[in-house]
């Protein structure tokens, strides 16, 4: 069953294209990631998505969501999805359980099932102990913690998560990520945005990478690595003293890309890549796995290329 | 895939309600510093200006003593001063800085459901603030239960009126220091000259018209009229003149917050 299907959907901002023409399916208790550098049109899409924003009039986009569209009835959707903007925006007068209080009158939770359910969430997402604290005197894992704990009140068959993990500490980071598959499991739907690809490649059963409003490629994560990037990359910083590889002096198998301060060569033969490596010496290098974020930067090129 | 059954989303009713909950909840979370003005300023006022100055104004307002004249229309002015720096700073705050409007707007209300809740709120504000003055008013003797019980529903449509029109001038707003132009520019002058320090009769021919334009003289007169029990047939074209404000100023509101709150 598919909970999301946005097809052929177009924004523009005056003239710019925020997103363009942008196609994607979610199917029901699996978590996809929009995936992409800033301003690639992630929480633009998923705006369009809970009716914050609307897609182009006209034009044969249409998106579905629980079988509603978001232009004409936000409200069923809205009651069924959770939502965890980019920014925490809890209110600072209030503690921690007032904070979720206030919010279970928006889904008409009566008082008493509101109280269990605060009960239940705030132990889920570890903050039991700080139900009675001051909004200020919450850290800023706390505070994410609190918001994705007020998205979660009216158990939502669908959460959507805008950069849900930036700037907060690994250990935080790697909490929401089990929180979040433990959600998945219990057959939550999760869409988020991120452009952490590693919180991608960790989290999402799909993922998404846009640039510049448009899709770039789809896939599961693994898959993306597999058959879009060599398995192993030798990292050497550049600066003036470095030995000069040119293309013609590369094992057979071998890719070179040239960035500004690195040098990236990719191999799937990781043996190549070390004989490379040996060469070079004492000079620094890094072997290791090529990532996510080595799909999403040959994606999006961001790399210059040998020949560019 | 659709569900079989309809989305039991909450009602209208609720969904305005559960905007106004949020604002009663945050102002009254601080009662003391945010309940206790509203009663101190009309006490100020009424030593100040109604007793120190007031004693060398003999001559009797449209048939009052000048403190009873100034007091019955510090009702609706504290209403109008309350209602408009809650839609404005109050409403910038929350839409700018604090982001407040991005949670609530996740939640299953509609931007019109959220904007009707301000103003609402801001109508509840002037109600309680026009209630505050009553109570001093009472105590000075100047204002007599139960009639003076009719001031704070007089002070609610106040602060709707001010309410919906704050909440339009903030939709043009950018930065935060552009009120100051309204407040000092449309407010204030309304304070002085819609019947509240001095009777609308005495201004020149010239500009009295403006006077009957601007919401505040209306407001003035049904607070005076229900203090004292003095009611005339042109009241009832006060209470038109607000009824239509509000509709119309808050269709306005609605539409231009709307195109700011949904991009």
């Amino acid at each position: 069953m598919k909970v999301i299907q946005v097809s052929h959907v177009s924004k523009t901002f005056g003239r710019v294209c925020a997103v363009c023409d942008l196609s994607f399916e979610v199917e029901a208790g699996t978590c996809f990631g929009l995936l992409g550098p800033n301003g690639a049109g992630k929480t633009t899409m998923m705006k369009i998505i809970y009716g914050r924003s609307r897609r182009n009039d006209g034009g044969i986009g249409t998106v579905d969501v629980f079988g509603y569209d978001p232009a004409r009835d936000e409200l069923p959707i809205k009651y069924l999805s959770g939502v965890v903007p980019q920014e925490n925006n809890l209110d600072d007068e209030l503690n921690v359980i007032q904070n979720l209080m206030i919010y279970s009158k928006f889904y008409g939770l009566p008082g008493k099932v509101a109280r269990e359910r605060i009960e239940t969430l705030l132990a889920f997402l570890e903050l039991s102990e700080k139900q009675g604290a001051k909004i200020r005197e919450l850290s800023g894992g706390m505070q994410r913690r609190l918001v994705i704990a007020r998205a979660l009140l009216n158990n939502p068959r669908l959460l959507i998560l805008d950069e849900p993990t930036t700037g907060l500490d690994p250990q935080v980071r790697h909490l929401i990520w089990d929180k979040l598959r433990q959600l998945r499991a219990q057959g939550t739907t999760v869409l988020l945005t991120t452009h952490y690809m590693e919180e991608a490649f960790q989290i999402c059963d799909t993922v998404l990478i846009m640039d510049k409003g448009r899709k770039v490629l789809e896939d599961n994560p693994r898959r993306l690595l597999q058959e879009n990037i060599e398995a192993h990359v030798l990292e050497v910083p550049v600066s003036n003293g470095t030995p000069v590889i040119g293309e013609s002096e590369l094992p057979a198998g071998v890719r070179l890309d040239r960035a500004e301060g690195t040098l990236r060569l990719y191999a799937d033969d990781i043996d190549r890549l070390k004989s490379v490596a040996d060469a070079l010496g004492d000079y620094p290098h890094y072997l290791r796995q090529s990532t996510l974020e080595d799909v999403f930067l040959k994606a999006t090129g961001r790399m210059l290329n040998e020949k560019q | 895939m659709r569900s079989s059954s309809p989305v039991a989303f909450p009602t209208l009713r609720q969904r305005l309600f559960s905007v106004w909950y949020r604002h009663v909840r945050v102002y009254t979370k601080n009662l003391i510093s945010n309940g206790l003005p509203p009663f101190l300023e009309p006490v100020l006022f009424l030593l100040g200006v109604g007793m120190g100055l007031g004693t060398y104004i003999q001559e009797s307002m449209e048939g009052l003593k000048y403190i009873d004249f100034l007091g019955t229309g510090l009702l609706v002015t504290a209403a109008m001063f309350t209602s408009a720096y809650e839609c404005t700073f109050g409403t910038f705050i929350r839409l700018e800085f604090e982001k407040v409007y991005d949670g609530m707007l996740a939640a299953p209300i509609t931007v019109n459901n959220l904007i009707v809740g301000e103003i609402l709120w801001a109508g509840t504000k002037g109600l309680f603030f026009t209630f505050a003055v009553m109570c001093i008013l009472t105590l000075f003797r100047i204002i007599h239960l139960p009639q003076g019980l009719l001031a704070p529903p007089v002070g609610f449509l106040t602060g709707l009126m001010f309410g919906t029109l704050s909440l339009w001038v903030t939709s043009y707003v950018k930065t935060i220091n552009h009120f100051n132009f309204y407040l000092t520019g449309v407010i204030s002058p309304m304070f002085f000259f819609s019947g509240v320090v001095f009777p609308v009769s005495r201004l020149p021919s010239s500009v009295r018209f403006i006077a009957e334009v601007v919401p505040l003289t209306h407001a003035v007169r049904l607070a005076r009229a229900v203090c004292t029990s003095r009611y005339h047939l042109s009241q009832l074209g006060d209470l038109a003149y607000i009824a239509v404000f509000i509709v119309v100023m808050g269709l306005l509101a609605i539409r231009r917050l709307r195109n700011r709150l949904i991009t």
